[in-house]
């Protein structure tokens, strides 16, 4: 310090001696110093030339390939050679060996890239993201991730539960022949007795008590959806792992805007220009909000108590709302049985009265909760969540309030007629209507708006309207909501993951053809790996929505006039029969793991393992604080040492040539 | 087009697959763009060199606010006046690759926004980057006030040592943290 306190001293009588002594010698002391770091060792490193490559860093090298090091294609040769000259003095075998690891290292490149060669779209979705950028992308790849879980689901159950069946029953019995064009959409007629439906499947045993269809139909349900409960987990954790490193403050991160703010893949000047504009909107909205955040810490006692009551208000309104569409719902699944009463083309709307319903309400009210939001005075990123979560409880809690009154209503008319095809139907009829709405609000709503927004460009009114925006987390709560209903009514119509398939890919075809003619860019920003967390934690409550679901169904639901289970009292009593008759010690086995004991310890050991993973993080923590105090140590240790060798060295300089003068 | 002389002789073509991260078709479109923007007379020469105007009008450069950085990054040029053979090309691709690794990206990326070239992102390097991302023109710029509240953001999240710049290893701690970073670094042809 004491140092610290002579040094500018010290520096002004130096000047004032130079410019007396020589003027070409005009050697400042903060030259001297940028001279004293060039030579430390890490600059050193850091200005890596040729020779650093030469010694210690050889062995380094020839483990990892080259394309790894950070020099040009020249380097890279030179220092290939100079190892091909060393692999003659290191003798036969070496050099064999590693002229094997290279081979494998390309075999393996070679199939890595065969392998994703093989992804579905890879050029459309590089050219999407070429166009419209990474976020756009997410959603497709989002898409196809959809497209590839339900092709896994089909499979699994092309095996455990139709190929069964079919083996078993040759011909179709109860085929009508005066099927029409409807049944398609309605799933009557000669639908109700096809494979599409739970009605079709009869429990018919292969020889052995524990090798029955109906037990191979539980088997492969269950399999169904663990397994997408294990694959969506992995994702997301895998997700939230990157973006939980970036700590706590993910959305405030400015030097990841500013150093990874380009996408380099844009090469259309629309869009770059579009991209300046996003990055310097964003830049701003992020100095707004840390503004904004100021100015929230001076608001005064009433202003509080005012923005509260607000606030209240709106989430009352908000509440209302969602009310609102739910007895919307309600009353459209109870009106429908009387419908049937009048002429046939009135049935297809009538019968369809409750997925409208549910598509309009989910069409309409997301769009106002967003206009909602702008009057609560929350800062820009919260308003994004709040409408997002908004949206989320209205899409799930529809068609989880549509699931319980279909299932109660089920239960109360339990006559003749099959109730699980009926509950399959209703999911059947969902599907399918929220294809056709997509495929409506493209080419009605979308399209035709484009071409009056070009035509007459313009005209006040069209440049007002605009071109339609591709808002992502919308589309993808669309693609939530329908994976939800499909993993609902997969028990109950087991062709759904099929049919899913069918209509994902038209879905993809229609939202290309979506974005690249009708949309313009979306305005808002969207980070990928931040979004996708977000896309798989909306999947994954979906997932447990349909859980939940189908516990209730299987809970409550005697099995009825049809089905697999037909003979037993419930859906689980096919697995007791089975275990039953197994072997005294398998059967002992079973039993243990199905009692508490095996269930305690269980838990027990997970309690284990956990507390030693949260205790080793909060040391990791506190080792890394004490790491990078121990840096911001070193680093002005190392400058202040520096300051004082330069002087020392200044001085030096100054006395040698006040002698020489 | 296509002349005998401006094919790649096979061992060169696998010579560069082993050395970058391209795949061989990907070195025959490189070679392919990279002829038809040499002069006729050119073509015949191996270590014939395209000016950074030129290549900066490539359609996969030319809206790229840094692409006189990118040229100077990989011109292996003795007068410095950022002109590319043909190698610097295939580096300039290899680096910017799908399978280009984030050491190797967040390597050059560092560099291309170190303006000065002096090892570090200092305050000059940040206002230089900034405005590359917003626009350059006046009307687009941050404001001074801005600037300098961005600028103090920056510093005091990634300037762990707190030395007042950004140095190598602390920019890839920031870009390792944000995993977006290898598939946006990306040009492909």
């Amino acid at each position: 310090m004491n140092m610290e306190d002579s040094r500018p001293v010290n520096y002004q009588r130096l000047i004032s001696e130079e410019s007396t002594v020589s003027a070409d010698s005009a050697f400042t002391w903060e030259d001297c110093q940028a001279d004293i770091y060039e030579q430390l060792p890490s600059s050193q490193k850091r200005l890596q030339n040729k020779e650093q490559a030469q010694e210690a860093e050889d062995h380094i090298i020839l483990n990892q390939s080259l394309k790894m090091l950070p020099l040009c294609i020249q380097e890279k040769r030179n220092l290939r050679s100079r190892q091909n000259s060393e692999s003659c003095k290191i003798g036969y075998w070496a050099s064999w060996k590693r002229s094997q690891e290279i081979a494998r290292r390309r075999m393996r490149e070679q199939l890595g890239r065969v392998v994703s060669g093989l992804l579905l779209w890879k050029s459309t979705l590089h050219n999407i993201e070429g166009r419209f950028g990474v976020g756009v992308k997410a959603y497709f790849v989002f898409l196809r991730y959809l497209l590839c879980l339900n092709f896994l689901n089909c499979v699994i159950l092309a095996g455990f539960v139709i190929s069964p069946s079919l083996l078993r029953k040759n011909s179709f019995k109860n085929f009508k022949h005066n099927s029409s064009f409807l049944d398609i959409f309605l799933g009557t007629g000669f639908m109700e007795h096809s494979p599409v439906f739970y009605g079709f499947y009869k429990n018919m045993s292969f020889g052995a008590e524990c090798l029955n269809t109906a037990l191979l139909f539980l088997f492969g349900m269950l399999i169904i959806l663990l397994l997408n409960l294990i694959m969506i987990v992995r994702r997301t954790v895998v997700g939230y792992k990157n973006s939980s490193l970036t700590g706590l403050h993910f959305t405030e991160n400015v030097s990841y805007k500013v150093f990874c703010g380009w996408d380099f893949c844009i090469r259309e000047p629309e869009a770059a220009s579009l991209k300046h504009n996003l990055i310097r909107n964003e830049l701003k909205m992020d100095l707004e909000e840390q503004k904004f955040r100021q100015k929230v810490l001076g608001r005064s006692l009433k202003q509080w108590i005012l923005l509260y009551v607000l606030r209240i208000v709106l989430n009352i309104v908000v509440l209302l709302i969602l009310g609102g569409s739910i007895y919307l719902i309600y009353s459209a699944t109870t009106i429908n049985p009387e419908c049937y009463k009048f002429h046939w083309t009135l049935n297809l709307p009538c019968s369809y009265v409750s997925p409208i319903t549910i598509t309009v309400v989910n069409f309409l009210v997301p769009h106002f909760f967003s206009a909602i939001t702008v009057y609560e005075d929350y800062s820009l990123t919260t308003q994004l969540n709040v409408t997002l979560v908004r949206s989320i409880l209205l899409k799930l809690g529809s068609l989880a309030i549509y699931l319980f009154f279909l299932i109660t209503k089920d239960n109360k008319n339990n006559n003749n007629s099959c109730g699980e095809t009926e509950f399959g139907k209703e999911m059947y009829k969902l599907t399918i209507f929220q294809l056709l709405a997509f495929f409506c609000n493209t080419f009605l709503v979308a399209y035709p708006r484009k071409l009056l927004v070009e035509k007459c460009s313009s005209s006040n009114m069209s440049r007002k309207v605009g071109k339609q925006q591709f808002v992502i987390t919308m589309n993808v709560l669309d693609l939530v909501y329908s994976q939800t209903v499909t993993w609902v009514g997969v028990f109950y119509c087991p062709l759904l993951p099929a049919i899913s398939i069918f209509k994902l890919l038209a879905i993809f075809y229609i939202s290309k053809f979506n974005v690249k003619q009708c949309c313009g860019p979306a305005r808002k920003m969207f980070r990928t790996t931040s979004s996708s967390v977000l896309f798989h934690l909306m999947l994954l409550l979906g997932l447990i929505m349909s859980f939940v679901t189908l516990g209730f169904n299987i809970k409550l639901f005697v099995p009825s006039r049809c089905g697999p289970f037909l003979e037993y009292h419930t859906v689980f009593n096919v697995t007791s029969q089975c275990v039953s008759t197994l072997p005294y010690a398998a059967k002992e086995g079973i039993r243990y793991m199905t009692s508490e004991a095996f269930a305690f310890s269980l838990i027990l050991t997970e309690i284990i393992i956990l507390t030693s993973y949260v205790s080793r993080k909060q040391s990791n923590q506190k080792s890394m604080e004490r790491l990078k105090e121990m840096l911001v140590m070193c680093s002005s240790d190392k400058r202040y040492l520096v300051k004082h060798h330069a002087t020392l060295l200044k001085r030096k300089k100054t006395t040698v040539r006040r002698r020489a003068v | 087009m296509g002349t005998t002389a401006t094919k790649l002789p096979k061992d060169q073509l696998s010579e560069y697959q082993e050395l970058t991260f391209l795949t061989k078709q990907e070195i025959l479109l490189a070679h392919k763009r990279f002829t038809e923007l040499l002069n006729r007379n050119d073509r015949q020469q191996i270590n014939s060199r395209v000016p950074m105007s030129k290549i900066c009008t490539l359609p996969e450069l030319k809206s790229n606010p840094f692409q006189k950085r990118i040229c100077h990054v990989f011109s292996t040029s003795e007068i410095k006046d950022g002109s590319l053979s043909f190698e610097d090309f295939l580096d300039l691709l290899s680096a910017f690759s799908d399978s280009a690794t984030l050491e190797i990206k967040s390597h050059y990326a560092f560099r291309i926004f170190d303006f000065d070239d002096d090892g570090t992102l200092d305050y000059g390097d940040l206002e230089k980057l900034v405005n590359c991302l917003t626009g350059e023109s006046a009307d687009t710029k941050l404001t001074s006030e801005e600037m300098n509240q961005l600028i103090n953001n920056i510093l005091e999240e990634s300037d762990i040592d707190k030395d007042g710049t950004v140095n190598l290893s602390e920019f890839q701690h920031v870009i390792s943290r944000s995993p977006d970073f290898v598939s946006s670094f990306k040009i492909v042809l």
